[in-house]
């Protein structure tokens, strides 16, 4: 088998997900010896025009150059994955979409603002067809594995559609809730193994909500809690503000 | 289960199982050995589970009051040892008395000569004892349990579930700590050269989302109602017909861990309180 030509592009983002996999240590090595990659701008200069087997794609649409640029890349390769949050579901990114655009373009850019256009921010899935989504920020390591080996071979694979808590209680944390600390688990997507629970930390949602979050089941827990709603509201607006 | 397909198809089964004893097992949790026993021994077989079963020792604790306010170990008669043990310690204060089930039992008190011979008076404290619990534990819920299985009947579509569609966020945490849910997915991992890997079973709920989607899109209980209902109904109606018990231990650990305060006896009290008077049996 011939290797897959892999190339990674990024839109807004802090790239913070390419350098993941820079961080993935010895599996690295392996993943190399499955792919040849021909443009990764993290860590090579050189650059692929031609067509492409796997594209991995960071960062949200905010503008008409990058919507332009998406719609390329779409038609150069053959499977396009949306590489971590800002891609897959529009992540911190989405913030933009609270505010009026003029006037977030106006706060940004100062008096010169018209010179730089903007539009609402978007996700890779809301605007070209996209087959693998790695959502997380940044993405979790072991999760990636898992897409490539599931690009590579054909099948189909998808994020979990249920909450980080089934895995915080298959690995034994004490709930944040039960230290009256408020955590977004109950309503986040899982798959990244709770990770910062097992860390010590609460769950911020930056998986993104599950498909059918039970919104009155978890005031009623802020409530038992005394955790104000709109405290909460503002931490899942972090990450959830593309959500249609 | 592993597998290759490098040079043909190679497949070739794995069980783990290790040697080891479990130490003070309370009667709830033995009942649900005895579930998940009943379970894995029928056709076809588990000899995954059988194995690794076959590789443990059980020793039983009794519990002499209550552990907490969650518990409903007498309402499926969970409370009093019922065997499922090699050995069963029971805290006389002083000292313990030890019933031997098993030869394994046996051979564990021979070989730590610790113990000697129960007489007379320590079987009658034991019965004293016994005879004291029964007064400490009463039915945790208003119906007696042979209505029970008419009572689900009566109540399939009744409000309870759908108050408990407001409050459960689906999280599973019921299902992953109760003794006797079994259900698995089967997850296929394979190696990064895709030439081999394995196939291991992994926990799931049918309390998530997914549980019940098939191809197509299409979900069988696609509202969490439905969900909360089925799980009540494994335990107390499902399995009634096919293995003659409860699948309920009391143990109440999914009224303990549920965040949303989703709590068993509660549950079964509210069904008891709008569906008792449609149970026929009840007057028999
Ligand atoms: S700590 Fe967070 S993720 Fe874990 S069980 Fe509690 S709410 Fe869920
Ligand atoms: S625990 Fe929550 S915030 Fe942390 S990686 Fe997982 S989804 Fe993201
Ligand atoms: S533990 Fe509670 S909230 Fe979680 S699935 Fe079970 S009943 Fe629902
Ligand atoms: S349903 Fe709840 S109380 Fe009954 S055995 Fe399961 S966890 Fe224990
Ligand atoms: S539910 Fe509690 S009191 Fe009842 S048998 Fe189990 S541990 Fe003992």
């Amino acid at each position: 088998m011939k290797k897959p030509k892999v190339a990674f592009f990024d839109f807004a983002c802090c790239e913070g997900c390419q350098l993941q996999i820079a961080n993935f240590g010895e599996a690295l090595f392996d993943i190399l010896g499955m792919i040849d990659v021909v443009e990764f701008r993290e860590v090579m200069s050189e650059k692929w025009n031609g067509q492409l087997d796997i594209a991995f794609v960071e960062g949200s649409i905010t503008d008409f150059h990058a919507e332009e640029r998406i719609r390329q890349i779409r038609e150069r390769a053959a499977i396009l994955i949306a590489y971590g949050s800002c891609a897959a579901i529009g992540g911190v990114n989405g913030m933009k979409n609270t505010f009026d655009l003029e006037e977030i373009r106006k706060y940004v850019y100062g008096p010169e603002y018209h010179f730089f256009a903007t539009e609402k921010t978007k996700a890779i899935p809301q605007v070209v067809k996209t087959d693998y989504v790695i959502t997380g920020c940044p993405v979790y390591p072991p999760e990636i594995l898992v897409v490539i080996k599931a690009a590579l071979q054909g099948t189909s694979c998808s994020p979990p559609d249920y909450p980080v808590c089934v895995e915080c209680k298959l690995n034994e944390n004490v709930c944040m809730y039960d230290r009256g600390v408020a955590c977004l688990g109950p309503v986040t997507r899982a798959g990244c193994n709770s990770w910062c629970i097992n860390n010590g930390n609460i769950c911020y949602g930056c998986r993104g909500m599950i498909s059918n979050p039970n919104e009155r089941g978890a005031r009623e827990v802020l409530e038992k809690h005394n955790i104000p709603l709109p405290f909460v509201v503002n931490k899942m607006n972090l990450y959830n503000k593309c959500r249609e | 289960m592993e597998y290759n397909i490098s040079r043909g198809l190679s497949v070739q089964a794995v069980v783990e199982y290790e040697r080891m004893v479990l130490f003070g097992v309370h009667t709830c949790d033995l009942a649900g050995i005895q579930c998940l026993n009943m379970v894995f021994s029928r056709r076809p077989k588990d000899y995954n589970y059988l194995i690794r079963k076959n590789k443990i020792d059980i020793i039983g604790l009794e519990c002499n009051d209550y552990c907490d306010e969650f518990a409903s170990c007498n309402l499926v008669n969970a409370n009093m040892p019922s065997g499922g043990y090699d050995l069963f310690f029971t805290d006389m204060g002083d000292y313990f008395i030890v019933h031997i089930n098993t030869q394994v039992g046996d051979q564990i008190i021979d070989s730590t000569k610790l113990f000697e011979r129960a007489d007379r008076s320590h079987l009658r404290e034991l019965v004293t004892l016994r005879e004291h619990k029964r007064t400490l534990f009463r039915n945790e819920v208003s119906v007696e349990p042979r209505e029970i299985p008419e009572l689900f009947d009566k109540t399939f579509e009744s409000e309870v579930w759908k108050r408990l569609d407001e409050k459960c966020l689906a999280c599973g945490n019921c299902t992953n700590v109760c003794p006797t849910c079994y259900c698995f997915d089967v997850i296929d991992e394979v190696n990064l050269e895709l030439k081999g890997g394995r196939k291991y079973r992994k926990w799931d709920s049918c309390q998530l989302e997914p549980f019940a989607r098939v191809a197509g899109g299409e979900n069988f209980r696609k509202e969490r109602a439905a969900r909360q209902r089925h799980r009540y109904y494994r335990k107390f109606r499902y399995p009634v017909p096919i293995y003659s018990r409860f699948f309920c231990t009391g143990c109440g650990r999914c009224s303990r861990t549920c965040m949303a305060g989703i709590r068993l006896k509660d549950t079964l009290n509210a069904l008891v309180e709008e569906g008792i008077t449609k149970v026929w049996k009840k007057w028999l």
